[in-house]
């Protein structure tokens, strides 16, 4: 399963049969094997998967953090090597630099490029602005909030400008409530800057509220299982999940995932079972 | 309605110094009067406790005696540069070991077993190095600071947040900046914390070795009051000293920028 030779389209990141495999203490393990996509400009795809399926490894080798990998990713037709200016990541972890205010962490990226204070402080304040966070620029990350913090990421790699917004299941470690919120605030960004998106999540729901198109990877090793076409119409929000197609959507997904979720399951069971008897 | 008028009087007349702080002042009033009557007792051989009247006037005299500065000065800035070169050479060595796993395999041992050796024994080698005067006790101040500030900041470096560094690295952060705008940065509790330590031994080693051979500072005069048995004038300048030592230690503690440490 090789590229499809459309090398003529339009599309602005193409990831061309990528693999990644890791030595362990038992053995090589093929983490990412044969994933191939495309995504247009514009376009917010999702990539889901249970965990165990590599997404993760995929998020590093399409920002460029992980060198010992199979197959080219390339931005507009130049192949990446290392991180590239064009891809903007916003990390699953808490990332935000705890000695900068706010602001500062928001005009990071600007200050790397050796833009003039005055001038890099005006457009982090742009993006505070749009992630909703005006009135906060001078406060220190411990004082804010989990979900407050993440916009804080988000605004910082948006001001970077980049022309695809890579993100590792920026929500994972907050609550619903306030994930779905955030969620109509990632989507609404998206549209109003019209920001190809990368969004790699095991949220079926976030996938589906947000996305062009899902990519369902399998089970270690993880491979492309299906891509489906998310048919609904924009501008979404987050009242597009009480919708009846919304809900096709999602049991069809969950049908793809759920093998996939219960095979992880099981080996990690047998794994569990064997470390276990080889201690005893 | 008068059990509620109790309730909100009772913050109100709450005391103005606080039972902690009466039980520090009780502390220290009665060690001061057992050491007065100590002094007067006479089962001690004569001055070994001196009465704080004699102290207090041993010090009144010594703050005002231009002398005195002259030796404190010349042991606060042995002091400080002992803090300055060690506290560099640390830092340094600190971020190659932490930045190097083989650096760290192949030396780290080393600073561990030699961190806890008292360096007084170094300093006749010192001596023959530098001379009696204040380089040699400069040297053994910056070798005492060395080694807490370089295992300090190693260990610190290790425990930087891997995200942090892999934001930078998605930011095409160069080398310098990823050490200027987040390593240390990141560091800036380890670095505090192994200086604050540095300053304390780089205190000891400079003062012991004043005290072994020297011709000047405050360790030099405090053996010599000594040894002309000048008790009330050496206790003085223990107390000064004392004050000193608090006081530099706060100042480092300042330069943390703790407004953060909410999230540590």
């Amino acid at each position: 399963m090789a590229a499809q030779n459309t090398s003529l389209d339009d599309a602005i990141l193409v990831a061309d049969d990528i693999g990644v495999r890791f030595e362990t203490a038992e053995g090589p393990v093929i983490a990412v094997d044969d994933v191939s996509f495309k995504v247009k400009p514009g376009e917010f795809l999702s990539v889901i998967g249970p965990s165990g399926c590599g997404k993760s490894t995929l998020f590093n080798v399409i920002g460029g953090l992980l060198s010992h990998h199979q197959g080219v990713v390339s931005v507009a037709g130049e192949t990446i090597n290392g991180p590239h200016k064009s891809i903007g990541m916003v990390f699953q972890e808490e990332s935000t630099f705890p000695w900068r205010t706010v602001v500062d962490n928001v005009a990071f990226p600007l200050e790397l490029i050796g833009m003039p204070k005055a001038k890099r402080i005006e457009r982090a304040r742009h993006f505070i602005a749009l992630v909703g966070l005006d009135g906060f620029e001078n406060r220190y990350p411990g004082e804010l909030s989990g979900g407050m913090r993440q916009r804080v990421s988000l605004a910082r790699t948006l001001a970077s400008e980049p022309k695809i917004l890579l993100m590792d299941e920026p929500f994972a470690a907050l609550d619903e409530q306030t994930r779905l919120l955030l969620g109509d605030k990632v989507l609404q960004i998206q549209q109003q800057l019209k920001q190809t998106t990368l969004l790699i999540t095991h949220n079926i729901t976030e996938a589906v509220q947000m996305s062009d198109r899902i990519l369902v990877m399998t089970y270690r090793p993880g491979k492309v299982k299906r891509i489906v076409d998310i048919d609904l119409p924009r501008p979404r929000t987050s009242e597009v999940v009480t919708s009846e197609p919304f809900g096709r959507y999602v049991a069809k997904i969950w049908a793809d995932l759920r093998e996939e979720a219960s095979r992880g399951m099981r080996d990690e069971e047998k794994h569990a079972l064997q470390h276990h008897g080889a201690a005893s | 309605m008068a059990e509620t008028g109790r309730l909100t009087r009772t913050p109100v007349a709450a005391p103005l110094v606080s039972p902690v702080t009466l039980l520090r002042i009780a502390i220290i009033l009665a060690l001061l009067a057992a050491w007065e009557f100590l002094a007067h007792s006479g089962w001690l051989y004569r001055d070994v406790v001196p009465s704080l009247m004699s102290i207090g006037h041993a010090l009144a005299e010594l703050l005002m005696s231009a002398d005195y500065y002259f030796h404190l000065s010349v042991t606060a800035a042995e002091i400080g540069m002992a803090l300055s070169i060690g506290g560099a050479l640390g830092l340094t060595v600190g971020i190659l070991l932490g930045a190097n796993r083989f650096l760290s395999k192949a030396f780290e041992s080393y600073l561990y077993y030699l961190g806890p050796t008292p360096k007084i024994i170094f300093f006749p080698i010192m001596i023959m190095w530098f001379g009696v005067g204040p380089e040699s006790k400069i040297a053994l101040g910056t070798l005492s600071c060395f080694f807490p500030v370089a295992l300090n900041v190693a260990a610190g470096m290790r425990q930087i947040d891997k995200v942090l560094i892999r934001v930078g690295e998605s930011f095409r952060a160069n080398s310098w900046q990823m050490v200027v705008k987040i390593y240390l940065p990141a560091m800036r509790h380890p670095i505090i914390n192994g200086i604050r330590l540095g300053l304390g031994v780089a205190l000891i080693g400079t003062l012991l070795a004043e005290t072994k051979l020297s011709n000047k500072g405050i360790g030099f005069l405090i053996i010599q009051a000594y040894s002309i048995f000048d008790m009330p004038r050496m206790y003085a300048m223990l107390i000064v000293l004392f004050v000193l030592a608090i006081g530099a230690n706060a100042l480092v503690g300042r330069f943390g920028g703790l407004h953060d440490i909410k999230r540590l």
